[in-house]
């Protein structure tokens, strides 16, 4: 099961004009959009698929609050969507759409989709650090802060987190009927997991949680380096919208994070830098807590200038 | 406003025509730099709960600023995980935290309009 990694989610949402408004302030480019919702782009063409809560296309929903109806991943040829349709055939419904893509539901009844999928490719570079004991990484005279360049965009969609209420079939049905590895596991929690096509440390990452509470926790779309999901961040924060985690940079998979409120009801991520991994990594294993979930953890604050007026005298 | 609050003295917010007439604003009285407490007024009924949601400690619960309620002004919701809740108890009704409130605050209300809460229950140990 050659799957390259997340394509596209689809949201059903009460308000689709403030849900609009967010991804186009979070950085997303709208294609094909309107009062009823349509496609905010990353700049790779991998997106967020926005619908009226009642639009009778999408799957249902889960019977929880969460507004996450599918999940769409990408694959590199017709022949995979062939060999997917015949593997979840043997005990499920899969349907095949019209535009070609196959839609089918997991274990635990988020809905999948799976589509031939080709991400433009990007010709960006990644953010470059000049550093003591290496050759430059920017040319001599490049300025690594160009205080009139537009706001960073969103490059790719990175991953999804579900809350699940059996983590352990969950994997087990990523694992054996789609071919996606574990790459790090929180003990009792989840497991981290990336398909076999992608080397990023996780497009999938799923926590065990009460039956009530299953759906979408975040998501999340890469970002060209940690200056721009600072860059990114901080202009969300000037926009009005809550931060709720970050800016910070995890442990399992490196990547920098900085997570916020939306109106989806779950949390928007912006993350960069994240590992890549192969076959021969062995998974990690560790408790879920504060010291293992980030190497560390900022806050925003107004900008500042230490040079105010001088301090105080104390006696 | 200048300077910290007195201990002991009600914390002005705001007046009440300052609030939208249906809708929520949240209050960060004591400089902490995010909003403690949020207000929804409908009509001439007021509620203010502290911004916490019970499912999460300490979560913040707005999406954007003043942003604590459902498109339809229904219920007052939490954006961190969708938990929905009842305007007038606090009470949870769908989503993350079943049988879960949302903190109260008492609201004292002078008579020229002057919104204020009491300073000891913005109680610092427990606000998020």
């Amino acid at each position: 099961m050659n799957i390259v990694g997340l394509d596209a989610l689809v949201f059903g949402v009460d308000d689709v004009a403030d849900c609009a408004r967010y991804l186009i302030d979070y950085g997303l480019t709208p294609v094909d959009t309107g009062p009823d919702g349509g496609r905010f782009e990353g700049l790779d063409g991998t997106a967020i698929l926005l619908a009226r809560r009642d639009d009778p296309s999408l799957p249902p929903p889960l019977p929880t609050a969460s507004t996450l109806r599918k999940t769409i991943y990408g694959v590199a040829e017709a022949a995979t969507l062939d060999a997917i349709a015949a593997e979840l055939g043997r005990d499920r419904a899969v349907r095949w759409l019209a535009d070609g893509s196959l839609e089918s539901v997991d274990d635990l009844g988020f809905a999948l989709g799976f589509r031939v999928s080709t991400p433009r490719p990007l010709t960006f570079a990644a953010e470059a650090a000049n550093a003591p004991g290496v050759s430059a990484q920017r040319p001599v005279n490049a300025l690594g802060v160009d205080t009139n360049a537009p706001p960073p965009k969103p490059r790719s969609l990175s991953h999804v987190v579900y809350f699940v209420p059996d983590v352990a079939k969950a994997e087990a049905f990523y694992a054996d009927r789609l071919g996606f590895v574990t790459t790090d596991r929180f003990t009792k929690v989840g497991p981290f997991m990336r398909p076999a096509g992608c080397r990023d440390h996780h497009t999938l990452f799923m926590i065990q949680t009460p039956p009530f509470l299953q759906g979408c926790e975040h998501f999340t779309f890469h970002m060209g380096g940690p200056t721009e999901v600072l860059a990114a961040g901080r202009r969300m924060v000037e926009l009005g919208y809550q931060s709720f985690w970050g800016p910070g940079r995890h442990i399992f998979g490196s990547n920098w994070f900085w997570y916020f409120n939306s109106p989806f009801g779950c949390h928007v991520e912006y993350d960069a830098d994240m590992d890549h991994h192969d076959a021969d990594w062995v998974a990690r294993e560790a408790e879920a807590n504060a010291d293992s979930s980030q190497v560390f953890l900022f806050q925003a604050r107004e900008l500042w200038f230490p040079s105010g007026p001088p301090p105080a005298k104390t006696a | 406003m200048d300077g910290a609050p007195q201990a002991l003295h009600p914390v002005p917010l705001c007046r009440v025509d300052e609030l939208p007439p249906n809708g929520a604003r949240g209050f960060d009285p004591l400089g902490q730099g995010r909003d403690a407490l949020f207000v929804v007024r409908r009509g001439d009924t007021l509620r203010a709960y502290r911004n916490r949601c019970p499912h999460w400690p300490g979560a913040p619960m707005a999406w954007r600023k003043d942003g604590y309620l459902s498109p339809d002004g229904g219920h007052i919701v939490c954006y961190a995980h969708g938990a929905r809740f009842d305007i007038d108890t606090g009470d949870c009704v769908h989503g993350p935290c079943p049988g879960q409130s949302l903190q109260s605050l008492p609201l004292i209300r002078r008579a020229d309009g002057l919104l204020l809460v009491p300073r000891d229950a913005l109680d610092l140990r427990t606000a998020s």
